[in-house]
């Protein structure tokens, strides 16, 4: 590189505008092109994948026909915090614009917080990722997506546009019977929420939701049906719920879905796609995918070709309607976000997630039936609080499934079954209370029915005392409560055979029947001793007792 | 301690405009974490310093607060001061090099270097601008420019000033996603005076050992001659207090500016998105220099020049920073983690290399005010640390400053303020300069 030119001078292209400075840059590119010193920079991402091959299969509402369908999922991760940001994540109803802090407003001077980035929301992607047979990515980094919104403050919004954190993977659907890839996981930033009143003529934005941690999850174009859309869509909901990563809630908006449709002749290459923006549910998103297919025949059997480009849907006609054509699609500019480091994930740190793994929801099954517990009393153990058993950032709560199994730890599991779903789930359903109002702890319920089991209470005493602790939460011992409340069984001797001895005097008939060899009818004195005994004496010492008194001469 | 801090550091008590109709009104609601370190140290922010608009620029003519005219005025001048010769103070710190150039009370002044914001008025007007190690100082409450660019820079009356300054605001900020961790800054430490140690001695003046590299390509043959004299007379100095001086090469500085251009344009288009005039800011015309970086880096980032712009001047930017880890002596401490995110072969250091580098902070002094006369920069696309210490003027120039630039390598902070410190003892002993 012998002779140098000096160092340019920046600011020569003042008068006539950006055209110089372009030029300059240009030249600079074409003199990169030849010398080998440089190589082609490594691009920073991959080129896509072939879809999966399925077999044509006919559909009656449009013979001849193939639909191809792929779907991209935003999930809200359920963190308490936002993804960038120490802000706490909104609940359902929080006051607009009051969880909002100056790097949520993107206000000048501010970063994005990394030492301290949400690890639970990377924690419950990886989760994702797991739960879907993803290929987990070590090293993964954030873009910054371009565009103007008034619900983007910033004017970009950051992504994983380039190295996402995972690749790969798919979901079964067992109605449909087939499996949908996943294209790619990235971890990004949700937006705020724009307002638009008609009457006022007033666009208010919300702030709250800009920062929270989403999932993106893009689907391969693997589905051929509104049904397996819906089912795509249900089955992914179902998943992350399991592993706790979010709602998955559609009509309050923490699961969105832009659904991709193209259709072509059996035979034919795919179509041109069109994309179908904001469905409240997944009801609206089937109605809507059949639509656009009705729509997108129409036009090629009158010979016109689709256009690519974005539709909304109108859930009052059913219809979809155009949004943008692909002219109008903007470029999202993805830039490398300078500010935010790689994120590396070491091997320890992936296995240590998959270990905290919770179980999927056909290994509890398989677990609880091992246990000898019947379908009907795992059916409804696993509906309990429709199975929601993980709280924010990951974190078990406890749900009735491992109340159920704490409760069965040394303990006969068809009793502690019994005791939980016939008595303690009976009894919250009494109340209108929800399982996660339960106030009985498992140590307490556990002991209630250890005291019942050694007999300290009676079966019918225990019932009462669970009431008790139902209506009054206390940490009172329990042995101290039943006392108090009169219920402990009486053990000693003398009051089951005074009680008996005054049965006997006072039912003669009966006791001369059962001496006479009428076994049956000692029933009858033992419903009497257990009534005068309040229910605190045991029956079988009383028939013992009866049997030995009516037995001596 | 009173300061001065450029307008492109967010202040609670003042407004922070960045010299730009478009945040006219704007307060920020929390302060810049230099800022709080200095209000913690006890120091008094005297108020905000003039720059080019977001920091773009190397004239600070581009500003809504108008230009800065540069305080110098030369000692044998016989019209009044305030009829001096208007000349320009350099930006885009403009301000704050102007505000210690000529206030006595203040010493020091915060500025931000992007592409030499820093070095540039501290040449022109006569003083010490320090452009630190990328990361060493948190960007927090920094208006961004160019993320991967912007430093917190520091100019002060002397090199001895500058140092104290930088101690007090070199802390690790978890509020900086970029900023250097602590292990790697005591790692930065060890390594800096590990080196120090080979030629520091107990007389300041003897500078044996010292190993100062000149780049040849950043003294192109059009240079001015008086100039060229002026840096001559430093290195004889230098050399006859004991120091090596070696030629050295950086092979890529060709492409440094335009890479630079690029990066930072992209950088820009994407931080300035939200003054819209919806988000932020009013609805006012941005000034060409600003618009034509927004609409350059909006297109070296679209699908279509992206692998052709961007990606090119990223790679480039990266031999450039090989460029100058083949000549330094001191290992670079960030090298492990960088080589793991660019998976870029890295070059070992050469036990052969120099410590600093030295070249000239500008190719001439100030210029005039309304010239459209514009000095090109060696912009840091390194994030080495920088510092611009002003040199005796020779009788063949025109009597304004001039400042040499001394470039260690990442984390010698205290390394670079030393050679900066003998330099400032050259000036001094003017006369040592004939050989």
């Amino acid at each position: 590189m012998g002779q140098r030119s000096t160092v340019n001078d920046e600011h020569s292209s003042e008068s006539d505008g950006g055209a110089a400075a372009l030029a300059k840059i240009v030249m600079f590119v074409r003199s990169r092109t030849s010398p080998s010193s440089l190589r082609t920079p490594r691009r920073l991402y991959s080129t896509g994948q072939a879809n999966t091959i399925r077999t044509f299969e006919k559909d009656s509402r449009w013979p001849g026909w193939q639909v191809i369908i792929g779907i991209e999922v935003h999930a809200q991760i359920k963190s308490r915090e936002k993804l960038f940001s120490q802000t706490w994540a909104p609940d359902l109803g929080s006051t607009p614009n009051s969880h909002v802090s100056p790097y949520d407003a993107a206000f000048p001077g501010t970063l994005p917080v990394t030492s301290r980035l949400n690890f639970a929301c990377v924690n419950l992607a990886l989760r994702t990722a797991i739960a879907l047979q993803s290929d987990i990515q070590q090293r993964s980094t954030f873009d910054r997506k371009h565009y103007f919104y008034s619900d983007l403050p910033a004017g970009y919004q950051i992504t994983q546009h380039y190295n996402p954190i995972a690749r790969g993977g798919y979901v079964f659907l067992p109605k449909s019977n087939i499996s949908v890839c996943i294209e790619q996981i990235q971890l990004e930033q949700d937006t705020g929420k724009s307002l638009f009143e008609p009457r006022r003529r007033l666009l208010s934005i919300d702030l709250n939701r800009a920062g929270i941690g989403l999932m993106e999850i893009v689907s391969k174009p693997d589905m051929r049906s509104p049904e397996e859309a819906g089912e795509y869509v249900r089955t992914l909901q179902a998943l992350l719920r399991s592993v706790g990563a979010g709602d998955g809630n559609m009509e309050q908006g923490s699961l969105r879905c832009d659904v991709n449709v193209s259709v072509n002749r059996y035979g034919q290459s795919p179509g041109t796609r069109c994309e179908i923006k904001n469905l409240n549910s997944v009801r609206f998103m089937m109605v809507a995918i059949g639509s656009e297919v009705h729509r997108q025949i129409a036009m090629l059997d009158t010979g016109k070709s689709v256009p690519q480009e974005t539709r909304g849907f109108n859930e009052d006609t059913g219809e979809t309607f155009a949004l943008r054509s692909k002219e109008e699609a903007p470029d999202y500019r993805y830039m490398p976000d300078p500010n935010l480091p790689p994120l590396f994930l070491t091997e320890g740190h992936i296995t240590s997630v998959r270990k905290e793994m919770p179980a999927l929801a056909v290994e509890i099954r398989e677990r609880l039936a091992h246990r000898g517990l019947t379908h009907q009393d795992i059916d409804v153990l696993m509906a309990v609080d429709s199975g929601n058993e993980i709280g924010f950032d990951g974190r078990r709560s406890q749900g009735a499934v491992a109340y159920f199994e704490a409760l069965a730890k040394g303990r006969n599991s068809r009793t502690a079954v019994n005791w939980m779903i016939h008595e303690l789930l009976g009894q919250l359903t009494q109340r209108k209370k929800a399982f996660h109002e339960n106030p009985i702890s498992q140590e307490r319920m556990g002991s209630l029915i250890d005291m019942v089991q050694s007999g300290i209470v009676t079966g019918s005493s225990g019932k009462l005392l669970l009431r008790h602790m139902l209506d009054h939460p206390s940490s009172e011992p329990l042995t101290e409560l039943g006392e108090r409340l009169g219920l402990l069984a009486v053990r000693g001797d003398d009051f089951v055979e005074h009680l008996c001895l005054q049965a006997i005097a006072d039912m003669p008939e009966e006791a001369n029947a059962v001496r006479r060899g009428v076994p049956n009818v000692i029933n009858k004195l033992l419903g009497q001793v257990i009534r005068a005994s309040k229910g605190r004496a045991d029956p079988q010492s009383i028939r013992r007792m009866l049997q030995k008194q009516l037995s001596s001469p | 301690m009173t300061v001065a801090v450029k307008d492109n550091i967010c202040t609670k008590d003042m407004p922070t405009t960045c010299s730009s109709a478009m945040l006219r009104n704007f307060k920020s609601p929390f302060d810049a974490t230099v800022v709080r370190l200095l209000n913690n140290s006890g120091a008094t922010i005297v108020g905000k310093a003039n720059c080019d608009e977001f920091g773009m620029g190397s004239l600070n003519v581009h500003s809504v607060h108008g230009p800065v005219i540069n305080p110098f005025q030369h000692p044998s001048s016989s019209v009044k001061w305030e009829e001096r010769e208007r000349r320009s103070a350099g930006g885009s710190s403009g301000g704050s090099g102007a505000a210690v150039a000529a206030a006595c009370v203040m010493r020091n002044a915060l500025a931000t270097d992007t592409g030499g914001s820093v070095r540039l008025p501290a040449s022109y007007c006569g003083i010490v601008g320090l452009k630190p190690s990328y990361g060493l100082i948190s960007r927090w409450g920094v208006v961004s420019f160019a993320d991967s660019l912007d430093c917190v820079g520091i100019i002060g009356r002397d090199a001895a000033c500058t140092s104290k300054l930088f101690d007090i605001l070199s802390v690790f900020d978890e509020r900086d996603p970029t900023a250097a961790r602590p292990t790697t800054r005591e790692k930065a430490r060890e390594l800096c005076s590990e080196h120090m140690a080979e030629w520091v001695s107990s007389d300041a003046t003897d500078l044996t050992n010292l190993r100062i590299g000149i780049p040849q390509e950043y003294f192109p043959t059009s240079l001015d001659k008086s100039i060229v004299s002026s840096f001559r007379r430093v290195v004889r100095a230098l050399k006859h207090r004991g120091a090596t001086v070696l030629p050295v090469s950086l092979p890529n500085t060709s492409y440094a500016l335009s890479a630079y251009y690029v990066i930072s344009s992209a950088e820009a288009s994407s931080n300035l998105a939200r003054y819209d005039g919806v988000q932020y800011g009013l609805h006012v015309p941005l000034p060409p220099g600003v618009k034509r970086r927004i609409l350059l880096g909006t297109y070296a980032l679209t699908a279509d020049a992206f692998d052709n712009y961007f990606l090119q001047a990223q790679h480039l930017r990266q031999c450039i920073r090989e460029d100058f880890m083949r000549v330094f002596r001191v290992p670079n401490p960030l090298a492990r983690m960088k080589t793991a995110i660019t998976t870029a072969t890295t070059t070992p250091h050469d036990p052969a290399g120099v410590h600093v580098l030295l070249h000239l902070s500008a190719v001439r002094t100030a210029p005039l005010l309304d010239s459209d006369e514009q000095d090109g920069l060696h912009p840091s696309l390194a994030g080495l640390p920088a510092l611009s210490v002003p040199i005796a003027a020779g009788a063949e120039g025109d009597g304004w400053p001039l400042g040499v630039t001394v470039v260690g390598q990442w984390g010698c902070e205290k390394m670079v303020l030393a050679v900066g410190a003998s330099i400032e003892g050259v000036k001094r002993e003017d006369v040592l300069g004939g050989e």
